[in-house]
């Protein structure tokens, strides 16, 4: 049934990962997952909870680190990066669990990941008024979203406004591949059209992979669709094929296959 | 709070006016340069989120190098220029905060608070041990204040108002450096390391940075410390002192710089006439149940009770 | 040769007290995650009661017992009245014991004065022995601080390992809020806990006041030298705080012995270079 379990590398990839391990002790959070990622391709990953997308995620960016395997990020090979250099590469992320700096104003936020990103983080000057990255941080709070909220303090933020801005902050700097870790997560039913609405605005010059449960977000914003189980890449399909088959909905209730 | 600090700063630009030299020199300069090496304590819990004890070694750092390169009884060192004493004095603060960054940067919390801890005594018996640099246990003395185009800064009107502009400076410094972007990488750290990571930032330079900078608030202190006492020595960078300036920092309250001074003060005032009421000897138990009373009923310090006694008149009178 | 053996058995000594001294710490380090900053004003309690004790008595058995027993009680005292009603908030726990050391302390140095007191041995442990061999003279007492040591080591060992107060000790350690649900009061558990330690740390300072002195400062002195072993050993694992004493122990001697001027920083230098290369400790649990 399995598809995809012979690596293919292709340099004008957006992303590549050829044989992508990761043990914690004996257990295999993700095993031999290989996958290539076209540029602006749309990507949804499926799979029940524990399957081992979020660590798949966690993988790429680097915030763990790899068992075995290899990950190249825009025909960089990224495997033994640290996460800071790998941002360089135009590979952005959004956190399942919002993880954002609650003592500082969406603006300050915004604004150090545009000077983050374009490596400008380490003047301990104050900002100039009408300094570029200023005027980038007031371009994406608009996008995300978030432009009458510039001066809120992120701790005060609603969940939805949270969600918001952690894909404001991806969007920072020219992003080439996105990766978002369930966006829809907690959102309200009237929240979800406009995070649909936002995710199909994208440019095609950016890549993206989406984890989402909701599974109208996932199949309306992709292209193609991986299931994921028990850590493995066990097969591509397009959202059509995926609507029209027991796959997934065995693997969510839990069949063997 | 803007307009406060410089309303707080009028008020002590025209104290000398009124107070007497015994004021000046024992209450209010010392309380500034207190309230400056609480500052380079505040501004890493503040920022960056840890609780170093590591401050009074800076400040040690900076005041034994001011004594090594000025005249002395020692009888060690070479005299400098003042000018250059200083700059190296915070030069080697400076470096020295870094240094203490790059051994304390994986830790947080407690972890943060032992590490720095053992440094500062290991700095400390250091001192003790070494004569060629440190002079051991008895250190330096005789060290005055340098005139500058006639001006004795040593002279308690002038010293009073080197102390003001340092602390003044020293804020105006956090502030600034605060909304930098080093300084809000720095509170990104604090925040969410990960993040702070995930947006093209390494965390160990910006941490580093954090206790370098600390580092040159500290020296100020020292600086001026060592004028004020015109001496230092082991007992300057003991146990002792390293836990007074955490009571400072703690009693004022850790979340704004201004914390530092309002924490200073209270300190040295009862150091100085609280103390008459009981005996003496007892200092140690006043303050440390003043500590107990601060951490277990008001955790952010005397300016979280200045800040909810505002709001509680704010509601008061809107009502 | 002879004198670098001198020295090992020094090293050794030193350790042994080190270790004794440092396991209250690191047990209400490693069961609780509580830094107790007054664990040095615990032991030097401690011993100021075993040697009031050992005074009208001249017994030292009693005095180690009222010693550890004064110690258990103001431990759990604290524990009960104050730092449990902010478990898990780490810096706080931290700053109350500061205030409650120096409060201590103070209280301390008012009733014992500035004085050096030295508990008197009972008789059987003041005379020496002469190791075969090297046929050097060793000093009864030290030997039996480091048959202390041992015995301590092992039945904390047994205590955290082999009894059930041990097993739901070390689940509370793992998964607080699982132990709660399975309907353990923590709060009692974290009580007696305290009381252990305090227990060790008051029995800890009658050794002490025994083999050395003890005057004030000497809370300080051992607070430190607790942490030290600690973190070079590995917070909150008994056999990681065998192995820091036995490095510190080893490396203050060996230092004093060879290059007496920087004997104390060696002891720091091990610890900055352990932090470098191993943050968690020698023996330690990574930090989460």
């Amino acid at each position: 049934m399995s598809v995809t379990n012979t690596p293919t590398s292709n340099d004008g990839d957006a992303l590549s990962l050829q044989g992508v391990t990761r043990r914690f002790g004996s257990f295999v959070a993700v095993e031999n997952f290989n996958m290539s990622i076209k540029t602006g391709e749309r990507r949804a990953i499926l799979g029940s909870n524990g399957a081992g997308k979020t660590t798949l995620f966690n993988l790429v960016t680097g915030d763990l680190a790899l068992s075995a395997g290899n990950i190249k990020i825009e025909g960089v090979e990224s495997s033994k990066l640290p996460t800071y250099k790998r941002i360089k590469s135009g590979i952005r992320r959004t956190y399942q669990h919002a993880l954002l700096f609650d003592g500082l104003t969406v603006r300050e936020t915004l604004f150090l990941s545009s000077v983050g990103i374009h490596n400008r983080w380490q003047s301990f000057l104050p900002i100039k008024k009408n300094n570029k990255y200023q005027a980038e941080a007031e371009m994406l709070a608009k996008k995300a979203g978030l432009f009458s909220l510039l001066d809120a303090l992120v701790g005060n933020l609603s969940h939805g406004q949270k969600r918001q801005l952690e894909i404001g902050i991806a969007l920072s700097g020219d992003p080439k591949i996105i990766l978002f870790d369930e966006p829809a997560a907690g959102l309200s039913p009237a929240e979800r059209p406009v995070l649909t609405e936002l995710l199909l605005s994208l440019p095609k010059t950016i890549s993206v992979i989406l984890i989402e449960h909701d599974m109208d977000i996932a199949l309306e914003t992709s292209e193609i669709v991986s299931v994921m189980h028990n850590g493995k890449h066990l097969l591509e399909r397009t959202p059509e094929e995926i609507v029209h088959s027991d796959i997934v909905r065995d693997i969510y209730v839990g069949k063997k296959q | 709070m803007n307009r406060f600090i410089i309303l707080l700063l009028i008020i002590c630009s025209v104290l000398p006016v009124f107070a007497a030299d015994f004021w000046l020199t024992q209450i209010l300069s010392r309380s500034i340069i207190l309230g400056v090496m609480a500052l380079s304590l505040t501004f890493l819990t503040a920022y960056l989120g840890v609780v170093s004890f590591a401050q009074v070694t800076l400040a040690g750092i900076a005041g034994y190098t001011i004594a090594y390169f000025s005249a002395n009884t020692a009888g060690i060192g070479a005299e400098l220029p003042w000018v250059f004493a200083v700059l190296l004095a915070l030069f080697f603060s400076t470096i020295a905060g870094a240094l203490v960054g790059l051994i304390a940067r994986q830790s947080v919390g407690i972890y943060s608070i032992m590490i720095t801890l053992a440094i500062s005594m290991a700095f400390f018996y250091f001192t003790r041990q070494n004569y060629s640099v440190f002079n051991g246990w008895t250190g330096f003395s005789g060290i005055s204040a340098p005139s500058v185009m006639g001006l004795d800064l040593g002279a308690p009107v002038v010293f009073y108002y080197v102390c003001l502009f340092t602390g003044a400076l020293a804020t105006l410094f956090v502030v600034k450096f605060s909304s930098s972007p080093l300084g809000l990488s720095i509170q990104g750290v604090r925040d969410a390391a990960r993040r702070v990571r995930a947006i093209g930032i390494p965390t160990s330079p910006v941490i580093v940075s954090a206790y370098a900078f600390s580092g040159l608030i500290a020296g100020m202190a020292g600086i001026l410390n060592v004028w004020h006492q015109e001496r230092v020595s082991s007992f300057s960078v003991g146990l002792g002192p390293t836990i007074d300036v955490l009571i400072i920092s703690v009693i004022g309250g850790m979340r704004h710089p201004l914390g530092a001074f309002i924490g200073a003060i209270t300190y040295v005032m009862i150091d100085t006439f609280a103390i008459d009421l009981i005996s003496r000897d007892r200092f140690n138990t006043v303050i440390g149940l003043v500590l107990l009373l601060i951490v277990i009923a008001a955790p952010e310090g005397i300016l979280g009770i200045l800040k909810s006694v505002k709001e509680r008149i704010k509601k008061i009178v809107l009502n | 040769m002879k004198f670098f053996f001198i020295v090992f058995f020094n090293g050794l000594t030193l350790a042994a007290l080190y270790f004794i001294a440092a396991c209250g710490f690191t047990l209400i380090f490693g069961l609780m995650r509580t830094v107790n900053m007054a664990h040095g004003a615990l032991l030097l309690l401690g011993a100021y009661v075993g040697y009031e004790v050992v005074e009208i008595t001249g017994l030292w058995t009693v005095g180690i017992i009222a010693g550890g027993l004064t110690s258990a009680i103001v431990g759990a005292a604290i524990q009960a009245y104050i730092l449990g009603r902010y478990q898990g908030d780490e810096l706080r726990q931290t700053l109350i014991t500061i205030a409650i050391s120096i409060i201590m302390a103070d209280l301390m140095l008012w009733a014992w004065g500035g004085l050096t007191y030295q508990i008197s041995l009972p008789e059987m442990l003041l005379g020496g022995v002469r190791l075969p061999i090297l046929n050097v003279g060793y000093s009864s007492v030290r030997l039996t601080l480091m048959a202390m040591a041992a015995v301590t080591g092992i039945l904390l060992w047994l205590l955290i390992a082999k009894t059930k107060l041990g097993i739901i000790i070390r689940a509370g350690v793992d998964d607080r809020e699982m132990l709660q649900a399975l309907g353990f009061e923590t709060k009692k558990i974290f009580v007696i806990v305290f009381a252990i330690g305090g227990m060790l740390t008051g029995m800890a300072g009658v050794i002490t006041g025994s083999a050395l002195s003890i005057a004030p400062g000497t809370d300080m002195q051992f607070l430190l030298s607790s942490l030290v072993v600690v973190i070079v050993g590995g917070m909150g694992s008994i056999g990681g705080a065998a192995l820091g004493a036995l490095l510190i122990g080893m490396a203050e001697q060996y230092g004093l012995a060879y290059a007496p001027t920087y004997g104390v920083v060696f002891t720091f230098v091990i610890m900055i270079a352990v932090l470098a290369i191993r943050p968690q400790g020698l023996l330690g649990r990574s930090e989460k």
